[in-house]
């Protein structure tokens, strides 16, 4: 049976992991041996594009060029772009919809650099396990509204994967927490990661795994914290040369690096040096924490009200969780001990729980983990525009996906062919202050007398959290033609038109790069055999083990099965293992002897 | 138990047919709905009229078990959720999530007495109509006098005399609370004589629809005083 992975795309870092016999492991970097990749794309030079750690070290010096946290932008208008993201990015100013970053002299869109991180993502665990990844599940925050999980959705499309499911972060690291532990009972999830925050309350039930209610910040993380510190920075520098794009990256990684140093340390240096621009600050954690108190206190109401809405109160939770890298924060574990009035648990690493999870998910889709059952809700209330701009709500938060409800539209004056509607999200009265998520415009209506028709529209939510919209003419039970324009998503012609312009997609085989991964490492490993048997004194049995397993991967590297290649160069590898040993014995011997003689002399 | 007249079948919540026959989209077997085909055990989607108290497999009762509600929600979710057809084929995966959502839909308003009772007059054809909006008269002085405390309270803002009104408004509060548990012990009651043998459906229904106008009445001024206090 295929193999679904699970993937967290982090603001910051994304993995992917997988459900090995039950167990959830995360595919680390081949050579870095990090489980993180860090959410960096960056195009040093026309038609180059790199992706993670090294992306993340060219910033400093294209910062233009290179694009960081593209997630805080995901299924977002220009108009929701502040005066603080300007200092960050380079928009594509013309853009009247969707978020458009500037690179060069070409325009992505979020899904597309979070499309580029997926793949690299999927040829990690190519590389890793020797098979194709296709299809996976995406974790997404709680609070995600329908626009950002579709770009999601759309993202995983663009990087020719098949997004079998979104799930939310918190509920997922709910799973990999109960995995281990067979909880019952109620449990708070508290996630602060780079750039979101959400809050899932849920009761534990014999493997049921049911969110009760979620609230939180979809712009709300660490890379608030970052901003500040930067700040602190950048105001000692003259202000005529604030605006120097690589100075404020260059900022804004020593602000992260002192963070870090705060978590276990007192005081921790900031410090800028470029050309003449030499400030040196020292800060301590009281200050930092003075200094990123509110954003911390940003997230004291989501969970109040969170848990109103659970119809909980403080003693009736029986454990915290604690997601996410910005949870590391000594203030943020206060913080929530005091909210909650009790101590969080950490006992998985805040940054690799929410894949982990997500590896259990794709388990349970997989036909494993058969006694695991997620049931999530939506996390904003969902509602259509009526008479004077005010908002009818059809779904309420906290619903259990997926749900559907059915209303009736008619039409207004005498042969009226097409009705249309809007649909909002959000816990407002009025549209304006809702999210618009789509316009619809019921088309063909038959020409009757005003109030005749009557168009049935269901609104569906999946167990993505989704909105899906279909239509039928409730007199005659046709099927009514519906068309979509969503607010701030991207339709499915611009994605088919993205696909096409992709030129490293054109369907890129796997199987041929696996097989130049292999063949390159079968070549390493016999250069390195043929060498050892030169050099080295052989026994007889040992020589001719070795000969015959390089005859076999020999001819092995002139077909084309790369699994065959990947399993002789396995055998290669441990025949020579022991012959390796004693170099290195050797050598070391060798070593520490002159070490002798050099302490001698 | 009590049942529904023929009659007072609507639109809204009209039940299936009895002896209504459906096939099996995999096996074509012939057979009552059900979520499970009997002949070949394929997932069936659900005639969507069904109603709620027959998609949990509970007693047609409005006095409800919430502890066995739950483990029948539960049960059903075990067996229907669109996780364990993720691999299946289209028509189990539809299946699954409309079968899902109509489960969804019927817990929500089954756990809750409130929205099962308003169910419940749905299903008699009956609805909290627009002269139900009128402030109930045994409510009026109560309503009236809270309402004149938030204009108070608002026109008061940040003087002394502010102080002095959230007190009589948190005393009103509490006398909210008191009116409410009180509803809810004659909702129970009404909801027991329903349930009894010989239930009178035409007296039972005008209690029933007076009780839940003063219930939604004292609820939204409870959220006004809220709203206000918390400010």
């Amino acid at each position: 049976m295929e193999r679904i992975f699970g993937i967290d795309l982090g603001t910051t870092n994304s993995l992917i992991a997988y459900s090995d016999n039950g167990a959830p492991r995360i595919i680390p970097d081949r050579q870095t041996k990090s489980p993180l990749l860090p959410s960096v794309v960056s195009f040093p030079v026309p038609g180059e594009i790199v992706v993670g750690a090294r992306a993340k070290e060219l910033a400093a010096h294209h910062p233009l060029a290179t694009i960081a946290s593209a997630k805080r932008f995901m299924g977002l208008g220009m108009e929701h772009v502040t005066t603080e993201d300007r200092e960050h990015y380079a928009f594509a100013d013309g853009s009247k919809d969707v978020v458009r970053f500037r690179v060069c002299d070409r325009e992505y869109t979020p899904p597309e650099i979070s499309a580029l991180i997926l793949k690299e993502l999927k040829r990690r665990a190519e590389t890793d396990l020797g098979e194709e990844v296709r299809k996976v599940v995406i974790t997404v925050p709680a609070y995600f509204n329908d626009s950002q999980r579709q770009a999601t959705r759309d993202a995983g499309r663009l990087a020719g994967l098949e997004v079998l499911r979104l799930v939310n972060e918190p509920t997922a690291a709910s799973l990999a927490y109960g995995l281990d532990k067979r909880n019952q009972g109620f449990i708070a999830v508290y996630d602060l990661g780079g750039g979101t925050f959400d809050i899932s309350i849920l009761k534990l039930h014999q493997g049921i795994f049911e969110v009760l209610a979620t609230n939180g910040d979809t712009r709300l993380g660490g890379d608030d914290m970052d901003r500040r510190l930067a700040h602190l920075l950048l105001e000692r520098v003259p202000s005529n040369l604030r605006g120097d794009p690589e100075l404020v990256v260059q900022a804004l990684a020593a602000a992260e690096r002192a963070k870090i140093r705060l978590t276990d340390s007192q005081s921790a240096p900031l410090e800028l040096h470029r050309g003449s621009i030499q400030v040196s600050v020292t800060i301590t954690r009281a200050e930092f924490e003075a200094l990123v108190a509110d954003i911390v206190e940003r997230t004291a109401a989501p969970c109040r009200q969170a848990m109103k809405d659970a119809g909980l109160g403080p003693g009736d939770l029986d454990e915290v969780v604690l997601v996410g890298g910005s949870t590391r924060v000594p203030l943020v574990r206060r913080r929530v001990q005091e909210l909650f009035g009790r101590l969080p648990h950490t006992e998985l690493n805040p940054e690799e729980v929410v894949a982990l999870g997500a590896a259990v998910q794709a388990g349970v889709l997989s036909g494993g983990h058969r006694d695991m059952l997620l049931l999530d809700v939506v996390p904003l209330s969902l509602g259509i525009e009526t008479v004077g701009g005010v908002t009818e709500r059809l779904i309420e938060r906290n619903t259990t996906i997926p749900t559907t409800v059915k209303q009736m539209f008619t039409t207004f004056v005498d042969n009226q062919t097409a009705v249309d509607f809007h649909v909002v999200q959000g816990e407002r009265e009025l549209v304006k202050d809702n999210r618009s998520l789509a316009r619809f415009k019921l088309r063909g209506i038959e020409p009757l007398p005003a109030g005749m028709p009557r168009i049935e529209v269901t609104f569906m939510i999946d167990a993505n959290g989704i909105l899906n919209v279909t239509a039928h003419d409730d007199r005659t039970g046709r099927e009514q033609s519906i068309d979509i324009k969503p607010s701030y998503g991207l339709t499915d012609e611009q994605i088919e038109c993205m696909l096409e312009e992709s030129i490293d997609f054109a369907e890129e085989d796997v199987h041929a790069r696996l097989l130049i991964e292999a063949r390159n490492d079968a070549d390493g490993l016999l250069r390195g055999a043929r060498r050892a048997l030169a050099e080295a004194r052989l026994d007889e049995p040992e020589r001719s083990t070795i000969a015959a397993a390089m005859a076999r991967l020999e001819a092995a590297v002139a077909g084309t099965d790369y699994n065959q290649i990947r399993d002789l160069n396995d055998e290669l590898n441990q025949a020579t293992t022991p012959l390796a040993q004693r170099i290195m014995d050797a050598s070391i011997k060798a070593a520490l002897e002159r070490r002798r003689v050099d302490e001698v002399l | 138990m009590g049942s529904i007249p023929a009659s007072a079948a609507g639109r809204e919540g009209a039940m299936q047919a009895a002896g209504e026959r459906v096939s099996c989209w995999q096996c074509n077997a012939d057979h009552s709905p059900d979520f499970f085909c009997p002949k070949c055990g394929a997932i069936q989607l659900l005639p969507e009229r069904t109603d709620y108290f027959q998609v949990l497999g509970v007693p047609r009762r409005l006095l409800v078990d919430a502890d066995a509600l739950q483990r029948r929600y539960y049960e059903l979710n075990r067996r229907l959720h669109p996780d364990l057809y993720q691999t299946g084929p289209e028509m189990a995966r539809q299946a699954s999530l409309h079968n899902t959502a109509a489960v969804n839909r019927a817990y929500r308003t089954l756990r809750d007495p409130t929205e099962r009772a308003l169910y419940w007059l749905s299903l008699h054809n009956e609805k909290l109509g627009s002269n139900n909006n009128r402030v109930p008269r045994e409510l009026a002085t109560l309503v009236f006098e809270v309402q004149e405390k938030l204009e108070e309270l608002r026109a008061a803002g940040g003087t002394d005399a502010q102080r002095a009104i959230e007190g009589e408004l948190a005393a009103a509060r509490t006398e909210l609370r008191q009116r409410q548990a009180a509803l809810t012990d004659a909702l129970q009651e009404n909801f027991r004589r329903w349930d009894a043998a010989s239930a009178d459906a035409p007296t039972l229904t005008h209690e029933l629809k007076s009780i839940l106008s003063s219930l939604a009445y004292l609820g939204t001024l409870a959220r006004d005083v809220e709203r206000e206090l918390d400010k």
